[in-house]
């Protein structure tokens, strides 16, 4: 049976306002970071830093990556998810446990906020982790992409227990003694385990989709899984174990990164659509940041490195996704069963929900933005710094503006056509002189 | 480019009307007809009854009840139809090769 947003997925009030949460959080973290502009040239990994950073990482992307869970396994696996008002319960534990953990680094590593926090996010990637899983087992997905995504968010559930274990370690000397203090490998396991690997699965699929590609090559993305897996188990064995391994866990990831780009480009050369929409430029674009944090990496550049995958990667990637997601969202919410029928009721196009002038400054700020940053990381300008969180907030903003755009001009062309069906068609892109070929057989 | 079969069963109108008619359902993603995008792959008239066989885009696609509602929204208008079925397939996949020249066209193909 073929899912239905609404009905295969959550309630879309649940994506939406959770991809919402998502994009007001990003400009939170500009907001803030124009008031502690100091701590991009500190030099060093201030509270406020990290909880700058668990902004943008639990807040923007973990929210968004939570909205889209609620609605993109049943797309991508063809079925229904498997209990879709998960999103009641997990949603506002993201909400408040992501606020604690962000108001426990802000204030000096609070062990009493970070736990809370870690327990409250731990809890919620793990059901909706637990209801990936159980939606995956109603039709088990074969292509890679979704196979990648499932890899992703179990790597993102052990990003967030990582995070408990970390805020465990600095109130508990036993739980230091047993785990240490795995930073590094929180980091990993975040940046490149569920963040890369959840824009290889997903970004596959939808990629292909908006450019109208025939489809990237499978092994691609199996390797890219291989690759980040493997380099995990070498960072696990590096934390646990402690032994040293060298450069063979940036390697394998450095390999996973290439196979990401590899499929992009491939998925881009091969497009039908030649002229892609503003919001998948971006995400195309983002992919530019990862060449760019491989050489700063061998620039023995860390802090430019992570800024440019993070922010400049992941960011522009999400970011893109998110207009796209959030507008198939609230468009199917409000017209899929309308009484009056979709566009041919009068229900606007997707395109049409977006305001194109904003894409631009966001695509541009943004990446002006993450660029800043490296720059910022590697000279300590202070002026580099006040124009890269000025950038980040233009950026920031402009997105939130055309998030809440889509979805305020979507529900109100809804209500606008809350009547009786029309007696004729009020939009058509009729091409009737150059129709496909027909074939008639009449039976008698 | 997709070719349409046409098969008519003493009907109450020409399969080829109820085509045509399709014209006026549009993919909301793409901004272009289902008939011009080449996702119809069958019409079926048998007196009053009208079976829709198409396909969409890809599996799965998020528009698809639009879609599909749209489809009975507009044929339900024509004239001696009294039942509209719509039978979504996935086999042949739908390509971009199905469209026509003018939908490639219109988004940019060439």
């Amino acid at each position: 049976m073929m899912p239905r947003l609404g009905e295969g997925g959550a309630p879309p009030a649940l994506p939406i306002g959770t991809l919402l949460m998502g994009a007001l959080a990003l400009l939170v973290g500009a907001a803030a970071l124009l008031l502690n502009t100091d701590t991009l040239t500190a030099g060093v990994n201030s509270p406020t830093m990290v909880a700058l950073v668990h902004t943008f990482t639990l807040g923007f992307v973990g929210l968004i990556f939570a909205g889209t869970l609620q609605q993109l396994p049943a797309v991508m696996f063809v079925t229904k998810l498997a209990w879709p008002g998960l999103g009641y319960v997990t949603t506002p534990a993201l909400l408040l446990g992501s606020a604690a953990v962000i108001v426990g680094f802000a204030s000096g590593f609070h062990p009493t906020w970070l736990q809370v926090g870690a327990v409250l996010t731990s809890l919620a990637w793990i059901l909706l982790l637990a209801q990936l899983l159980a939606t995956a087992l109603k039709r088990p997905p074969k292509d890679a992409g979704s196979q990648a995504l499932i890899l992703s968010v179990v790597f993102l559930t052990f990003t967030v227990v990582a995070g408990f274990l970390l805020a465990s370690a600095r109130t508990s000397p036993g739980v230091a003694q047993a785990v240490g203090y795995p930073v590094r490998l929180h980091l990993t396991l975040g940046i490149f385990g569920a963040f890369l690997l959840g824009i290889v699965g997903s970004g596959q699929k939808l990629l292909s989709m908006f450019a109208l590609s025939k489809g990237g090559a499978q092994w691609r993305v199996r390797a890219a899984m291989l690759l980040i897996t493997a380099a995990l188990v070498v960072e696990s064995t590096e934390a646990f174990a402690r032994v040293s391994l060298g450069p063979l866990a940036l390697l394998l990831l450095a390999g996973g990164a290439l196979m990401q780009l590899l499929e992009v480009a491939a998925i881009h050369r091969r497009r039908l659509r030649k002229k892609l929409e503003a919001p998948i430029q971006r995400y195309v674009l983002a992919h530019a940041f990862m060449p760019l944090a491989g050489l700063l990496v061998l620039l023995d550049q860390p802090r430019a490195a992570a800024a440019a995958f993070l922010v400049g990667f992941v960011g522009l990637a999400v970011s893109g996704m998110l207009v796209k997601i959030t507008s198939f969202l609230v468009w199917t919410a409000v017209f899929a069963n309308a009484r009056s029928g979709g566009v041919w009721g009068g229900a606007p196009l997707l395109r049409d929900l977006l305001r194109d002038e904003l894409e631009p400054v966001t695509t541009w700020a943004l990446a002006g933005g993450a660029l800043g940053l490296c720059i910022t990381f590697v000279t300590g300008l202070p002026a580099s710094a006040t124009l890269t969180v000025l950038l980040l907030l233009v950026g920031a903003a402009s997105q939130l503006a055309q998030v809440a755009h889509v979805v305020i001009t979507t529900v109100r062309a809804g209500r606008s056509l809350n009547r009786p069906a029309p007696a004729a068609p009020v939009r058509s892109a009729v091409m009737p002189e150059l129709g496909p070929e027909t074939s008639a057989e009449e039976a008698p | 480019m997709t070719e349409t079969t046409l098969t008519e069963i003493l009907p109450a109108l020409p399969a080829r009307n109820v085509l045509e008619s399709l014209r006026a359902v549009i993919d909301p993603e793409l901004g272009l007809d289902i008939v011009s995008l080449g996702m119809v792959y069958e019409v079926t008239v048998a007196g009053g009854n009208v079976v829709v066989e198409m396909t969409l885009t890809t599996p799965g696609c998020p528009l698809h009840a639009s879609i599909e509602a749209d489809v009975k929204h507009v044929l339900g208008q024509v004239p001696g139809v009294e039942d509209v079925g719509v039978e979504l397939v996935w086999d042949p996949p739908w390509t971009p090769d199905a469209m026509s020249d003018a939908a490639k066209s219109a988004l940019g193909f060439w």
